[in-house]
């Protein structure tokens, strides 16, 4: 007799829940500082408190230079990718981090009277004819949070504002994203400008419909597979490695 | 307009693939939707480099037009709808869409009196208006858009349908950071108000030409969630937000048929079963045959309720079995096929449980996507009909309500979080549309690139 699907309780040949089997244990995050007010600097870009932050960096720039409350807020997101690497935070509770992460930065900054100083600078962009940016974004807050200089040139940028925008600013490492495989053959372009001027910035390119057999079929390209490999690859373009030994490290060399 | 104060159907087992209340008669044939049986259609995708030049890009059509119409007859398959999704080169060009739809309509005419081949075109205009670059009401890319509806409208189109990128600014950010709020605020108030705004000149445009004014997607807000949401691995979305998140899809995407829109709906809008509930119109879904285009986890579940069975887009390329269109033409007919054979065999309902039972509890979209479910959620959006705010809410609020409520849905703890957390957040928000748009009108001004005057504020 056939059932309906309310007699159904066994669904084990139908399908497997393997996200329940691999739930990761909660845990909190390990504290950085011994100092109260440093630690709660620290417990808010962990729990993504701009308010928390933004009180007690105050509260540290009257008695610690700001290079010390700086090293505790990038202690504190330290904290953070390493809670999202071991499956205990998701995406949100990261950008909500790095969102706390800037605020207090930019007060830091300022009581300073400068700039801190960055791993690196990194243009990104998506392509002209396309305006699917999300990844972009999201990867942008990744590496900004992670101290690096983000140059962001938005969305359907053509191909010369791009290579002018790596030029002038020195850049160590430019991205391209895209949705759509229509428009993502501006990157050949752009890897092609850059090359003709002797540029030899490594040009991280991926997202949506964008392969990686057509990223490496073009000098500079190295293809990425998520946003958040963005900060290791800012870190090894920023480092020196060169675009050959990124590609080799990162993708399937044909 | 229409005033959807009642659900289409009486109960959601009423509810069955290749039936509707309303059906549509489109292009060559014609090409009847809802009458009875299932249609497959295929949406063809360029490849890179075919953009270069008008002539290239014609000669890629053409190729992709032919296959899927040769493959129809090959096969034996009665009838076909092909959508182009436009590329940039072609909205943004109203002279190259033109072109590109005279050319398919004459091959589709050639199918049509040489083998008496069914077939229709949807021509769905890329929304080049990104919200925080352009003015939505002002911009050159709305001029572009409104002038290509009426170019393919012009040479060949039967249906016109779009993804309209409305909200999509405060969305994104809100998304990125769980924010329920402004995930209610982008797709329930600004997108349906974008909707309500630009869906009236595509319905005169559609009107003008005797063609049909098919349908608008959540696309750019609610397949961002699903798949930042991904499979069981995944760690950029909870699963059950992305869930709320389309609940509110359900919600905004009603507009286009209130503003006179009759379907066919658009392919990749999931939340399309709901639509069907509430209004009775044929509906394209995309399932497992999109698996070319993205990953989901409720492939099968899809075609519960579907009229129109589609593929997502296909890149055009040479496979072992033809080219890639061919091969998914193909795909699509014979699971049209068996979908037909079954209502012929009068086991119509078996097929649609067997489907339901396939996902309804692999994931949370898969749940709230099934047909039972979708009838409640689509009872709440109608039972506070009158507010874009009111009915995203209760459809949020109904969708939590069910996911919690069967025990059968399993769930992580970190997911029941996510979702005790998005409800809790939800419960506290305002009744009154006027102090919610107001509250959000504040606190999102910090959305790079927002422009309240784009959506009439």
């Amino acid at each position: 007799m056939p059932k309906s699907l309310n007699e159904v309780s066994d669904f084990s040949n139908i399908f497997t829940r393997y996200d329940i089997g691999a739930a990761v244990q909660k845990r909190g995050a390990e504290d950085v500082s011994t100092d109260k007010v440093l630690q709660a600097i620290a417990t808010g870009v962990v729990d993504g408190d701009e308010d928390m932050v933004l009180e007690n960096t105050n509260k540290a720039l009257e008695n610690n230079e700001p290079t010390k409350v700086i090293d505790t807020l990038i202690a504190g997101m330290r904290e953070v990718s390493k809670l999202w690497d071991d499956g205990v935070y998701y995406l949100p509770q990261v950008i909500l981090s790095s969102d706390a992460l800037m605020v207090g930065l930019e007060k830091a900054e300022d009581a300073m009277g400068g700039k801190a100083e960055k791993k690196g600078t990194v243009v990104m962009h998506c392509a002209h004819g396309d305006i699917h940016d999300i990844g972009k974004n999201i990867a942008a807050a990744l590496i900004r949070a992670n101290g690096f200089k983000v140059i962001d040139l938005g969305s359907d940028v053509p191909e010369d504002e791009v290579v002018k925008a790596v030029k002038d600013n020195n850049a160590n490492l430019v991205t391209g994203t895209a949705l759509m495989t229509t428009t993502m053959s501006a990157f050949a372009k752009i890897a092609q400008m850059m090359k003709d001027e002797g540029m030899t910035t490594p040009f991280v390119c991926g997202g949506g419909a964008v392969s990686e057999e057509y990223v490496t079929s073009f000098d500079l390209g190295v293809y990425a597979d998520q946003a958040k490999q963005g900060v290791e690859m800012a870190t090894d373009a920023s480092s020196g490695m060169s675009w050959e030994d990124m590609r080799a490290k990162y993708n399937l060399v044909m | 307009m229409a005033k959807y104060t009642s659900m289409a159907y009486n109960s959601w087992d009423e509810m069955i693939f290749g039936t509707t209340k309303n059906p549509v008669s489109i292009g060559l044939g014609p090409v009847e939707l809802g009458k009875g049986w299932v249609v497959p259609q295929i949406v063809p995708h360029p490849r890179p480099g075919s953009t270069d030049t008008k002539e290239k890009l014609l000669r890629e059509y053409q190729r992709m037009t032919d296959d899927a119409l040769g493959r129809c007859v090959a096969l034996g398959f009665p009838s076909l709808v092909i959508e182009f999704e436009h590329i940039y080169q072609m909205t943004s060009q109203p002279d190259w869409a033109a072109a590109i739809f005279k050319q398919a309509k004459a091959q589709m005419q050639d199918y049509y009196d040489k083998y008496g081949l069914k077939s229709a075109l949807i021509s769905t205009v890329a929304d080049l208006r990104k919200p925080d670059m352009v003015h939505m009401r002002d911009s050159q890319e709305l001029t572009w858009m409104l002038d290509t509806f009426a170019s393919t409208a012009e040479n060949g189109a039967d249906v016109l349908s779009i993804e309209t990128m409305g909200g999509k600014e405060v969305f994104d950010w809100a998304v990125q950071r769980q924010d329920i709020r402004g995930v209610i605020f982008g797709i329930g108030v600004l997108s349906s108000r974008d909707m309500a705004w630009l869906w009236p000149q595509i319905v005169e445009t559609a009107k003008k030409n005797n063609i049909t004014p098919g349908g608008d997607t959540d696309c750019a807000r609610g397949n961002t969630a699903m798949f930042l949401a991904g499979g069981y691995t995944a760690t950029d979305l909870p699963h059950t937000f992305a869930a709320l998140a389309r609940a509110c899809s359900a919600a905004r995407s009603l507009v286009a048929y209130e503003q006179g829109a009759t379907g066919p709906t658009k392919d990749c809008a999931y939340e399309d079963p709901i639509i069907k509930a509430i209004t009775g119109v044929p509906i394209t879904m995309e399932g497992v045959a999109s698996a070319c285009a993205h990953s989901e986890m409720q492939s099968n579940i899809v075609s519960a309720v579907v009229d129109l069975w589609s593929n997502e887009a296909v890149e055009y390329h040479d496979m072992f079995g033809g080219s890639s269109v061919e091969v998914f033409t193909e795909i699509l007919g014979y699971n049209v096929a068996q979908m037909n054979a079954s209502i012929a065999l009068g086991q119509e309902k078996v097929l649609r449980d067997i489907n339901i039972a396939s996902d309804k509890y692999r994931d949370v979209h898969g749940f709230m996507l099934s047909p039972d479910n979708s009838y409640e959620i689509g009872k709440a959006i109608v039972e506070n009909i009158d507010s874009y705010y009111g009915r995203s809410k209760a459809a949020v609020l109904k969708t939590a309500e069910l996911i919690a409520g069967d025990s059968k849905m399993q769930l992580t703890e970190f997911e029941k979080d996510a979702l005790d957390k998005a409800r809790r957040e939800v419960e506290a928000l305002p009744d009154s549309e006027d102090e919610f748009i107001d509250q959000c009108l504040s606190d999102y001004k910090k959305v790079a690139g927002f422009d309240p005057s784009s959506y009439g504020f």
